[in-house]
């Protein structure tokens, strides 16, 4: 990545990769403090979004280090932690 | 026990669906051409591949679930689709219906696209990726979608996988394990890596038909030299003839014959096509000379015609009308016997032959050619063969219902 990464870009690319890998999402709002959980992405579904995010990014992140986060916005946070090393 | 097919779903180059197939197969429609699909370039300087490629399938899958399923599923999707409700199958209880998949290799050339992807980023690689390539997801996408609760598994008899599945099912209702087993020829998607082999291997033709692909598939002609691939797949509900009498049947299966000559590779054996045949026929009660239609494995390649012509002789078939169903749709690989059964009953049906395209000058002349032309023919009694790389030899015996 040329530019140093910040939140709101790393929630547009999870949000960008829900709507991907769940179509039926399409015209239902998703914000930063939605868990996917609760927006009904299932867990292989969640480590698709994580990856393909990750991908993305540019970041390499072991999976057992993203687990925890609630929601989209501690997602973000976490991943922005990470990259950071 | 008799077993009715009561439902089938169709794809090949001739389209989506009963209606399409029919009508392509009597119009031996011209479906042949340089094969494009993603990942079946050939080797720089080399002629392109010749065969058939299906349009997308028609969209039965919810799109959450499309993007997760390759080519192979979502075209057996399409078939069954068309099959169960053809048969009816939502009045069935769905415990006692099972589903065999005739699959091999079926996911290559999605499979070799995803490796070149992700060869040099391996911590990307989506865990989907960890079921979908699997030939069991075939079956696994099939009953996670319509209610199939009996059993499901996958059969892998090279290009006999389809009639292997339909005699897997066959015994799965002779047996009473379900009342109803759907057979289902899976779509073998080969990859650029796969052409290449089975053109090294001296089984493919078409090199020398990029210019006029239409003319490259000639099974029992002369001027044959080569199978050419054509993307098919196809679905067949078999039910126990006394549960079927409500339902509308294409033919009832009477009798199968599945053996191994003892061969590792390619190379075809007319004993071994002979003893599948005898024990079909012994099965169905029948002898060769009660048989009034053979629909051949005929794929074009030199070798396996002449081998398949030695084993119509040794049967005494000349009285039998005969076709070939790849002639038209190409070599459906692993479909293929599912298909080309799908085709033996919808002739049953209509009374009528569909031509063997390019079948110009017969490589032995004694045999009784179905050639350029349909024909009407009432079939009572029709002889089916598929075989498969690996010395797998089958016959099915079919009845008029």
């Amino acid at each position: 990545m040329g530019n140093p990464l910040d939140n709101t870009e790393i929630i547009n690319i999870l949000i960008e990769e829900i709507r991907e890998t769940v179509p039926e999402l399409e015209g239902q709002p998703i914000s930063a403090s939605d868990s996917m959980v609760d927006l009904g992405v299932n867990s292989i579904e969640r480590s698709e979004v994580i990856l393909a995010a990750m991908e993305r990014l540019d970041l390499k992140i072991p999976m057992v280090q993203l687990h925890g986060p609630k929601d989209i916005q501690e997602l973000a946070d976490l991943l922005l932690v990470k990259s950071a090393g | 026990m008799r077993i009715a097919v009561t439902g089938i779903g169709v794809a090949s180059g001739l389209g989506y669906g009963k209606a399409a197939f029919l009508q392509g197969l009597f119009e031996a429609r011209g479906v042949f051409s340089e094969l494009t699909r993603h990942g079946r370039e050939p080797a720089g300087g080399e002629p392109p591949f010749v065969g058939v490629e299906l349009d997308e399938p028609p969209n039965v899958l919810p799109a959450r679930l499309a993007r997760t399923a390759t080519l192979s599923s979502r075209v057996a999707m399409a078939v069954l689709q068309e099959a169960w409700q053809d048969a009816g199958l939502d009045q069935v209880d769905p415990e006692r219906i099972g589903l065999v998949v005739g699959s091999s290799n079926p996911m290559s050339r999605e499979q070799a696209l995803a490796a070149q992807r992700y060869a040099d980023k391996l911590e990307f690689v989506p865990p989907r990726h960890g079921h979908m390539f699997l030939s069991s997801d075939i079956a696994g996408l099939c009953t996670s979608v319509l209610p199939i609760r009996g059993f499901s598994q996958s059969v892998d008899a090279a290009s006999a996988s389809g009639s292997v599945a339909v005699i897997q099912a066959m015994d799965a209702v002779r047996s009473g394990r379900v009342d109803v087993c759907i057979a289902l020829g899976a779509l073998q998607d080969l990859s650029g890596y796969d052409l290449h082999a089975m053109r090294s291997l001296g089984v493919m033709g078409g090199a020398d038909h990029a210019a006029r692909p239409g003319e490259a598939c000639r099974p029992m002609d002369l001027a044959h030299y080569g199978f050419i691939y054509g993307e098919a797949s196809a679905a067949l509900v078999l039910m126990r003839k006394d549960l079927s009498m409500s339902h509308n049947s294409y033919g009832d299966l009477i009798g199968a014959g599945h053996i191994a000559d003892g061969s590792r590779g390619p190379e075809p054996n007319s004993e071994g096509q002979v003893r599948a045949a005898l024990n079909a026929l012994a099965q169905a009660g029948l002898t060769a000379k009660q048989i009034d239609f053979v629909n051949g494995h005929a794929t074009g390649t030199p070798q396996g015609d002449f081998e398949e012509c030695r084993t119509y002789h040794s049967l005494e078939l000349h009285h039998a009308r005969i076709n070939a169903t790849k002639s038209i749709v190409g070599h459906g690989m692993s479909a293929a016997g599912a298909l080309e059964l799908a085709a033996v009953l919808l002739q049953i049906k209509e009374g009528r032959l569909h031509p063997t395209r390019n079948l110009e000058n017969p490589i032995d002349e004694s045999f009784d050619w179905v050639k350029a032309e349909p024909v009407s023919h009432e079939i009572r009694h029709a002889l089916k063969f598929s075989f498969g790389f690996g010395g797998i030899n089958t016959a099915l015996v079919i009845a008029a219902p």
